[in-house]
Order: C-alpha cells, then structure tokens, then sequence
C-alpha cells in the first residue's frame, strides 16, 4: 500500500491486547468520529445560522423548524458536541488509569489536556450561540466569572464579551470563536496529538520482552473496529438526535429576569454548583484552575511508572495519580448531581 | 404553512397548525396583519411550547397588562384622541377599567375618604389632557394592604371581579376574557375554560349578554360585601328571549321596552361604554344618554346631523358593523355631546329607523314631540318616562 498522510496518524499495526475495547474503550476514536460529525454538520448548520442578537434565535428556530432535515443537522450537532466531551473525559481517565500519560508520552498528555479545555470551550462557545433565553444567565454568570480575575480580569473581560455587557460584539466574537479560533486549534492539535501517539511508539504497552501475548492486530483489522465503532455511535447519535431535541428557548427579551431556574450547561453545572458556595474568583476560577493545573502536573509529579506496568489497568505504581484523579472526577460528578438535581 | 403579513412582512408558520381558526374580524385581515402582531409568539417554531411561549397575555393579547403592546400604536388603537382612536387611553381610564366609581363610594360610605371623588384605581393612571369638568388628572393603585376599615378590605377580597382588568366569576354567565376582548370578545353564555381554545373573534356587534357578564344579576350587598348571584336564574338559558325582562338587572328596577328588548350598546354610546378619556368618580359622569336622546321631547325633535364627510366616525362604526348601509347624505341621530348614534337613521318621509347593533332587526323611533304625552316640559329625564313607560312585570 502506497504511503499516504492517513498512515502518519494510523498506525499500521498495534499490539491484540491494547487494541481490546476493554482496554482503550473505544474513548480515543470516538472523540476524533464526534469531531468529524461536528465539523460537518457544523458547517451544515453555517448556511443557515444568522450571528446577530436579533437574527441568531430565529435563525435557529429556522434551522430546526423549517429547513428539511435542519433539525436533525443541529440535533446531531448537539449530541456529538455531548459525546465528544463526554469520550474525551473517559479518555483522558483511561489514559490517566493506565499509566499511559508517563514519558514518553507525557507531553501528548498535555497535548489531549489541551484538547479537552478546547472541546470545552467549543461546547460552551456553541452553547452560547443559541443566543436565546436559555443560556443567557449563563453567558452573564459565565462572562462576569471573568471581571473577578484580579489584575488582567477587566481586559479579558473586554476581550471576551467586546463591551460593557453582552451584546453583538459578543456574539460575533464568540462565533469567530467557535467557528474558526477554537476549530482550527482543535483540528491542528488533535492531528497533532494522534500524529505523537505514533511517534511516541503507538499505544502504551509494555517493552516486547514483556508482553504476554505477543500478538498485534493489523490495519484492516483496526479500521474494522473503528467502522464498527463509528456504526454504533452513529446510530446512537441518531437514536439521541430524533428522541431528544437539543435544547431551544424564545430569543432573549430584555425584560425577562434571572430565575432559579437559570442553569450552566450540564459540563459547567459543577462550577454553578461551586459558585453557590463562596467567592466567585475561588470558586469559579481559582478551583477550576487548580484543578487543571494538578491534571497537568501528573506525569512530573508521578511519573515513576515502570513499563513492564503499562499496557493494563491501573498500574499499582500509579496509585497515587490514579488516586488524585479519580478524587477530582469523583468530586466533580458529585458537585454535578448536587446542581443537577437541586439538592 | 408560511403566512407573509403585509404588515409586518416577515413570514410565520403559526397557521400550520391554526389553519382552523376564524378570521378575528373583517377589520384584522390574516393576510395583513397576521398571527404574532397581536399575540407574539416565536413566528418560525413549530413546537407548540416553544411557538406559544412568547405570547403575549396568554390566550388574550388585549389583556390591560399587554393591550399597548398587543392592540397599541399609533396607527393602530393608541392613535390621536382627535381622529377617535385613542381607545386604549379611553377604556384604560374608564370606570369599568379603573373601578374607581366603586372604591370611591365604598371607601366614603365607610369613612375611608370624605367625598366620593376618586382618588384610587384598580391599577394607577395619569391623564394629561383633562377636557371635562369631572375628570381627574390621576389615580393611585388601590392596596387594600393599606385599608383600616375592615367592609373596604372585605369589598376588596369579595368584589373586585366586575372591572375590565379582573377575571371573571364562575360559570356560564359570567364567562368573559378581560381587557379589550372583555366586551368585543362575545363569550357570554359559553362553557368558558379560562385557558382552553374557546373563541376567536372582535366584534362591535356587542349582544347585551356580553354587558351582563358584568351588569347584571345577582345583588352587591353591602352589609355583608358580598355578591350574591340570583339563585332564580339558576339553570336558564341565558339566550332564553322570554327571560330577559326578568333577568334584566335588579327586580326592582323599572324599565321600558326598548331597555329590554334592545341591546346596550344600541343606545349608550362608544363614549358612555369605553369613557370619554377623562378619568371619573363615577358612572354618572360618563353615562348620559336619555330616553329623550332619541325620542326628543314634546318641544323637541331629537338632534340629528347629515354625514358630509367621508372619514366620518359614523361611517367607520358602520364600517366595522355593517348592520346598514350609511353613506355620505344620510342624516343620522347625534347625541347632545354630539357623538353619533349611527345606527338610528332618518329614512325617506322622514321617520327614524333604528337597525340594532347585535340584531340587524329594525325599528321605527316613535317621536315625543306630536304625541299625547304629558310630561312636563322641565322633567324629561328617563326617570319621569318610567313613571308611565315602565314594563309592568
């Protein structure tokens, strides 16, 4: 077979037990299918998206309503954007529960750490799209959290909202974002990231003199696995996408106010959470923070795994890390249920 | 279904599921103005929840807490008190809005207020323009929280339902919407649902039924500020012809046969029903339409006045009602304020018919004046005509 730039990011042969589902979850694939779904039906969506304060809502309304098969486009564009955040959280768990993250491989780690900050700023940066009442306190909340930064909070706030409040200025900012800012990085540095999982050696597994089974499985074979992959998620993006509309709401009105109900989106609703419970900066900020900062310390700080250990679940040197991050996950998703379900 | 509105030229789909529904009136075309100029609503879903969660008062965009959004404007019913479309500011400041007729007297019967001049409102207003001797320039919000005389806080938790901002009481016969649609909205006699699909129309053709969800039945005690509803009407018709003498207002009031065969608003004019833009004390002020209004007197014919015109308000009320054919030349009857009662019209030979607003049917007007009545010439008020005049009952 001729090479081709495919074959720099897919590799053509990969050890049979790091290649099982139960051992990658299928978590590292998913995120790129999700994000070759959002880029097409994103661009879909662009014919019609209209990134005014009058036009956006209806535009949407339109798009949901009136184009044929509009709704299904946004719908799918909706649970992709939900499964991609979701696949790159698990992935980065199992990475960090294998022990995956350690050298060589430590600086693809922040490569993907970088990727999950962009998918969340994707996310919320589409959110915010909407333009409608549903994400309007948030946009508010979400923007003001950054006014508490001391020294360089105003001038981010400037730059991020382009005003004195929320305004057009925001929402094209936020759709230059979206569109084009965020993308771009998020397609440059995730091809970036599958290109050093081949120049890191493939998939992390322990050296050849190790391994108890000896066997890899070829390219066909993978691609296989990755159709199968992309079958199943495709149907379960359509399954989502026709029983679950994505959210909608009426244009924001200006004397409409903040209710109880207002609601971050679901992947911010622990910092809503954490918010409710102190100081804006420290809580919405500085704890956040801090925990990407401990997220990207991991492998510096606990980075002794040897590679007879890799290649499996939970390498018992890792514990510590494995330990860290499952408390953070842990805490999280606590912090979310609470928000969640107003408790 | 896409509707492009020439007013508004943007198109909306609300018509895909409301294809059903009634024109409101000749004078609302759908083609013209569409759905969500007067309703609101997002124009492009096709969700219901989402479609109707923008609506403005609900089922009923003329309700007083949307009407200048919903029926306003200066090409529409917020328009100069001049060309006679300021119905907005008129029904807001009239008695049936503000109630301040009734808080006024209940407030001085029981020592709240020293004279029956108003000073509170079911809601506050302003009136800029004063242009009779009894209006007043504003009105205070009513807050029974800030009431001591235990009848008035008891008037304001058993009797605020009979003002054009208030919703109904129970049942059939006092079914109405509020707001504008209160009165242009016939509902009366309806299996009315509150929030469930009942009618859609705006008319001026106003059958008394409509004025009784409010003027009538029932007695407003004021010992026990109560309203006690007629337990003689119950489980009548209220269309039954037969039972209108006896359902008509208190038994023991009198009434002549045009007062119970005609409809209101075939006599008591737009000014009388909807106020005169001036904000009053009370009902008398604004009420003043006599027996003489049409029949004259034994000196006096009745006034009259020849439309000459075309814009003539007259013929814009026969307009919106076209229960006859008024055209410029017609000689109609006037009211001694001038306002037109355009639907008593003075045939060939010189008689007077008058065609009624809700009925179509036509009468001839007899004259006072060539008659055998014997009234004395310094008591025409409909009080005196009574004496003889009244349905014996």
């Amino acid at each position: 077979m001729r090479p081709s730039f495919f074959h720099h990011l897919h590799p053509p042969t990969i050890p049979a037990p790091q290649a099982r589902w139960r051992y990658t979850l299928g978590a590292g694939g998913l995120s790129v299918y999700f994000t070759l779904v959002l880029l097409v039906t994103g661009a879909l969506e662009m014919f019609f998206y209209i990134p005014t304060p009058e036009q956006a809502a209806p535009s949407i309304q339109t798009i949901t309503y009136l184009v044929p098969y509009g709704w299904l486009i946004r719908n799918l564009h909706y649970w992709a954007a939900q499964g991609l955040t979701v696949a790159a959280v698990v992935h980065l768990l199992r990475v960090v529960l294998t022990g995956a993250y350690v050298p060589p491989r430590r600086f693809n780690y922040l490569l993907g750490l970088a990727l999950l900050v962009l998918t969340l700023m994707l996310s919320f940066s589409g959110y915010v799209l909407r333009w409608d009442e549903g994400i309007r306190w948030a946009l508010v909340a979400g923007t003001n959290l950054l006014k508490t930064i001391p020294l360089v909070g105003n001038g981010l706030y400037g730059i991020v909202v382009g005003g004195d409040e929320p305004g057009p200025a925001t929402l094209i900012r936020f759709y230059a974002w979206h569109i084009f800012g965020l993308t771009l990085l998020l397609v440059v540095v995730g091809v970036w990231h599958l290109f050093r999982v081949r120049r890191d050696g493939g998939i992390a597994a322990p050296p050849p003199a190790h391994r108890t089974d000896p066997s890899r499985i070829t390219r066909a074979q993978l691609v296989r696995r990755e159709v199968l992959a992309a079958l199943l998620a495709s149907i379960a993006l359509l399954a989502l996408a026709i029983l679950f509309p994505a959210p909608i709401a009426p244009p924001i009105s200006p004397d409409s106010a903040l209710t109880a109900d207002a609601r971050a989106p679901w992947f911010f609703l622990w910092v809503q959470r954490l918010l409710r419970w102190g100081d804006p900066f420290w809580m919405g900020i500085f704890i956040p923070l801090i925990i990407l900062i401990v997220l990207t310390l991991l492998p510096y700080l606990f980075a002794n795994i040897p590679p007879m250990e890799l290649g499996r679940w939970l390498p018992p040197r890792g514990r510590r890390a494995q330990l860290v991050t499952a408390a953070i996950f842990l805490g999280l998703v606590v912090l979310t249920m609470l928000e969640w379900f107003k408790l | 279904m896409a509707l492009t509105p020439t007013l508004t030229g943007q198109p909306e789909y609300c018509l895909t599921c409301h294809a059903d529904l009634p024109e409101i009136s000749p004078s609302h075309p759908v083609e013209t103005f569409g759905c969500v100029k007067c309703h609101g609503g997002e124009r492009l879903a096709l969700d219901a929840d989402l479609a109707h969660s923008t609506m403005r008062g609900g089922q009923n965009p003329s309700d007083f807490s949307v009407v200048e959004a919903s029926c306003g404007g200066s090409d529409c019913h917020s328009g100069s008190a001049g060309q006679d479309r300021d119905h907005i500011h008129r029904v807001m400041t009239s008695v049936q809005a503000t109630y301040a007729g009734a808080i006024a007297g209940v407030r001085y019967a029981f020592g709240a207020q020293p004279d029956q001049t108003a000073r509170l409102g079911i809601f506050a207003i302003d009136d800029a323009q004063v242009t009779t001797s009894t209006g007043l320039t504003s009105l205070a919000a009513f807050d029974p929280a800030t009431e001591t005389a235990p009848p008035v806080i008891a008037f304001a938790q058993n009797c605020l339902n009979c003002h054009l901002a208030a919703d109904p009481l129970p049942g059939a016969d006092y079914a109405r919407f509020t707001g504008c649609a209160a009165c242009h909205t016939p509902t009366a006699g309806m299996d009315f649902q509150p929030n469930a699909p009942t009618i859609h129309r705006l008319t001026t053709a106003i059958p008394y039924t409509q004025c009784n969800t409010c003027h009538n039945r029932g007695n407003y005690s004021l010992r026990d500020m109560q309203f006690h509803p007629r337990t003689d009407l119950y489980g009548r018709s209220i269309e039954r012809p037969d039972d209108r003498l006896q359902d008509y207002y208190q038994p023991i009031g009198q009434f002549t046969k045009c007062e119970w065969e005609l409809d209101c608003v075939d006599c008591h004019t737009r000014g009388e029903a909807m106020g005169d833009g001036d904000i009053h004390s009370h009902k008398l002020e604004i009420q003043y339409v006599q027996c003489r209004t049409c029949h004259g007197t034994l000196a006096e014919s009745p006034l009259t006045r020849t439309i000459a015109d075309p814009n003539d308000v007259a013929l814009r009320l026969a307009f919106l009602n076209p229960v006859l054919d008024l055209k410029v030349g017609d000689t109609i009857m006037v009211t001694e304020k001038g306002e037109a009662l355009w639907n008593v019209r003075q045939r060939p030979g010189g008689r007077f018919e008058m065609v009624g607003k809700a009925t179509g049917a036509r009468y001839t007007v007899p004259l006072v004046k060539g008659s055998a009545c014997t009234q004395k010439l310094d008591q025409q008020e409909s009080r005196y005509c009574h004496e003889c005049h009244a349905v014996q009952r």
